[in-house]
């Protein structure tokens, strides 16, 4: 390989046929004498330009558009060097980070020497050693396209907002499960909102016997195993399923706040009570109807309940999930849009409460499709104010542009997986931790089940990895139709 | 060439293609200069062969060659490719050996005169088709070696037509091949009167080809010693065999595309000489740039 030319953080490296580079491979310009060297990225891979090559293949395809018959007499042999120049390639690299004395800085301001320079491949491994990417916590993601294993450290997580985008069926919820379980394994607490049921069998194998994480999946369906007393919730958790799931006006709100006073007061909050007294409390009809209507939704949700023991399994849950590392999965499959929203609002205003008065440490929540049920203004909240109680957000989507942009530049991970919508890559290249060229390039081209990692937990360096396979019961498929029928 | 007056036979012959099955063949060569080195040059030759049978092409490639030519060896590669393609007889060498500058094409001359000869050995009642003309006596083609190509080829029931695609012969100050004639093409114009002085001799009769609508006309030399009725049948039949796009025969087009060089083969070539035998090529600098910058290249222009 050669160096052929530098345009601001962009290098072309002109490589032949018995030299393999490919997207998302990292090369290693060193420049002996200025005992330096630029650690680069293949983010396209193109045909050199070579004079001539047009007339060759015209000249191939004379006989009405037939490749030609003939025999070439080539004593010498110069048909492979022929080829050998024919099939140069150009490399289209980003420089990534600028190597001396084996530190490294994201500097791309020195030119190496052209003709004394040597272009090699930089093995992942040693790449991952040199941008320290190590730690404690090892979870390993998957193999690279060197067989090496890619392993991130789970403090790269913590603390942080994460992405995993990419169409349908290209491995999403694979790494989401993945990255969950080796949270799990290392203590943490974890809330899966699961609006597929598709994590709802993370502890069973897929020979259906149990696997170590069994005691640690506590699945919750809203409803049924999963409820929520109404002596247990906080006001402003209640009047936030009410003006943002149920749209009470302000008014009302009000209303329904001297309501809950009284109630509160008598000690009589129940359901019954709480719909008599909407009916008989002295106010305006249209405030009445208004309360009343949303009083019945809630009744409606089968979600709420006087039963205060009904209502302890969240807490419980998240004690559990506390002491030894859990998952808690609201399985939302099978619920409406709006019984959804009420959900996930009270989930989410109970771990901010015990989160703000330390009842857990921290939590890392994973949200799939998120904007099926979350509010407008939880996206900046996720962000900015429940990251500081120690709510940690990994969105998963196969629709970027439902995550807002602001959510994009600040992600600290970035999971990609393959998209060929031109649409979608740009919503994605708008994260701050990558260039748009190497998202559109790469991802683009990522065959199912291979992800382009970009962020703090790969040290910023972003690779390509095939996530690893995990023995746990598939769930969540999709229902075919035309599935065994042959 | 020094000719009397050239005059021109009227009326044009009109000809009507003959569709019965004919084999078309045409060979062509090519020579290139790949690079200097200190004590001469390097230059490669190929040739090209194509037979139009059935509706098909088929093409056969020889080459390339490379030499390494220099003042030392010159003598020896020249005189040892002679010897190697033609009797020693045919030879009469009185030419000598070429000088350096020269030695690119009268190699590929030498090449072309021998792939010509195995072409007309190798094919049976067809038409053969040469780039050029059918005149010798000159360095690159003599009269011995020419002579004996077109009686093998006759021999074999064969047709050699030539096709120029430059001429220097005028009628009244015009190229014969820029002539205004209203005919309707295709039709063959007879150049009569050309009496060459020696050594220089023509070994076909000329004529103006004008073989497909279009602007372009080409002069076609067919085999002297070919009856009238065969060389008009000749020319009917590649008509009828060949494609002609812009009067030029396709056989001999692809011909001349098999063994032309490319930008990229030359890449091919240098890479090769460098690595197999460890030559190093020499950059000369361009005196007209260096002297007279963006002037240097005027003359080209001009």
């Amino acid at each position: 390989m050669k160096l052929y030319k530098k345009e601001g953080n962009v290098l072309q490296i002109l490589s032949f046929s018995n030299e393999s580079a490919e997207k998302g491979d990292y090369l290693l310009v060193e420049d002996a004498e200025a005992e330096k060297a630029l650690i680069v990225q293949v983010i396209d891979v193109q045909f050199a330009s070579i004079p001539g090559v047009l007339e060759e293949l015209l000249r191939t395809l004379p006989d009405g558009g037939e490749l030609m018959q003939g025999e070439n007499f080539d004593p010498l042999e110069i048909a492979p060097h022929i080829t050998y120049i024919q099939d140069a390639s150009l490399l289209i690299c980003k420089i990534r980070a600028t190597m001396q004395n084996d530190s490294l800085s994201p500097s791309s301001s020195w030119l190496p020497s052209r003709s004394q320079s040597t272009v090699k491949k930089l093995p992942l491994p040693m790449l991952m050693k040199l941008a320290k990417v190590n730690g404690n916590l090892p979870i390993i993601l998957g193999s690279t396209k060197d067989s090496s294993l890619l392993t991130i450290d789970a403090t790269a997580l913590d603390g942080g907002l994460n992405i995993i985008s990419g169409k349908k069926g290209t491995g999403k919820s694979h790494l989401s499960k993945l990255l969950m379980l080796s949270l799990v394994g290392f203590k943490a607490t974890v809330v899966v909102f699961d609006l597929n049921g598709e994590y709802l069998s993370l502890g069973t194998a897929s020979d259906g016997k149990r696997n170590a994480y069994y005691d640690k999946v506590h699945v919750l369906t809203p409803s049924q195993n999963f409820k929520a007393a109404l002596k247990q919730i906080n006001l402003h958790v209640l009047l936030g399923i009410l003006i943002h799931a149920l749209h009470l006006p302000g008014t009302s709100a009000r209303e329904f706040r001297r309501i809950w006073k009284t109630l509160q007061e008598k000690d009589m909050l129940t359901l019954h009570d709480l719909g008599e007294t909407i009916r008989i409390w002295s106010c305006n009809q249209h405030v009445r109807d208004a309360l009343s209507s949303r009083f019945h939704s809630l009744i409606n949700s089968g979600f709420f309940t006087d039963n205060i023991a009904e209502g302890t399994t969240l807490e419980e849950s998240l004690f559990k999930a506390k002491e030894q590392g859990g998952a808690v999965i609201i399985n939302l499959r099978n619920t409406s849009a709006i019984d959804r929203q009420i959900v996930v609002e009270y989930v989410l205003g109970r771990l901010v409460e015990s989160l703000a008065s330390w009842k857990l440490k921290a939590a890392f929540l994973f949200a799939e499709e998120a904007h099926l049920y979350l509010r407008e203004t939880y996206w900046d909240d996720i962000v900015t104010r429940m990251r500081h109680f120690g709510i940690f957000t990994t969105f998963i989507t196969n629709q970027p542009d439902t995550v807002k942009e602001n959510i994009y530049r600040q992600a600290d991970n970035i999971f990609l997986f393959n998209f060929t919508n031109e649409h979608d890559l740009d919503v994605v290249s708008r994260a701050a931790r990558v260039d748009t060229e190497t998202v559109k390039s790469i991802a683009r081209d990522l065959p199912p089940h291979y992800c382009l990692s970009l962020g703090k937990a790969v040290g910023d360096f972003p690779i390509v990895v095939k996530i690893k396979a995990l023995d746990v019961k598939t769930m969540g498929e999709t229902r075919l139709f035309f599935k065994d029928m042959n | 060439m020094n000719t009397q007056a050239v005059r021109i036979r009227m009326p044009p012959k009109t000809l009507k293609p003959r569709h019965e099955q004919t084999t078309v063949a045409a060979v062509d060569t090519s020579v290139i200069k790949i690079g200097e080195t200190a004590t001469g040059a390097l230059i490669a030759v190929r040739g090209a062969s194509i037979m139009k049978q059935n509706k098909r092409y088929h093409y056969t490639r020889l080459g390339p060659f490379i030499f390494h030519i220099t003042e030392e060896n010159k003598h020896e590669v020249y005189n040892m490719l002679q010897r190697t393609y033609f009797d020693s007889s045919l030879n009469p060498n009185h030419h000598g050996c070429p000088n350096l500058q020269q030695m690119p094409t009268r190699l590929a001359s030498l090449f072309e005169r021998w792939l010509q000869s195995m072409l007309a050995r190798n094919t049976k009642n067809g038409l053969i088709l040469f780039d050029g003309s059918l005149t010798a006596g000159t360095p690159d083609t003599p009269i011995q070696i020419m002579r004996q190509i077109l009686t093998t080829a006759r021999k074999g029931g064969n047709t050699v037509l030539a096709f120029s695609k430059m001429t220097t012969l005028r009628v009244n100050g015009r190229l014969i091949t820029d002539l205004p004639l209203e005919n309707e093409p295709p039709y063959l114009l007879e150049i009569e009167s050309l009496r060459p002085k020696a050594p220089i001799a023509l070994m076909g009769d000329v004529y103006v080809a004008k073989l497909a609508n279009g602007s372009y006309a080409f002069r076609l030399d067919i085999d002297r010693e070919a009856s009238a009725e065969g060389k008009i049948r000749a020319v009917e039949q590649l008509l009828g065999n060949d494609l002609l796009s812009q009067s030029y025969p396709e056989t001999l087009r692809l011909a001349h595309i098999f063994c032309t060089f490319t930008a990229n083969e030359v890449l091919a070539m240098q890479h090769f000489t460098t690595r197999r035998y460890g030559l190093r090529l020499v950059n000369r600098p361009d005196m007209h740039s260096l002297l007279f910058g963006p002037f240097g290249r005027g003359e080209y222009y001009s």
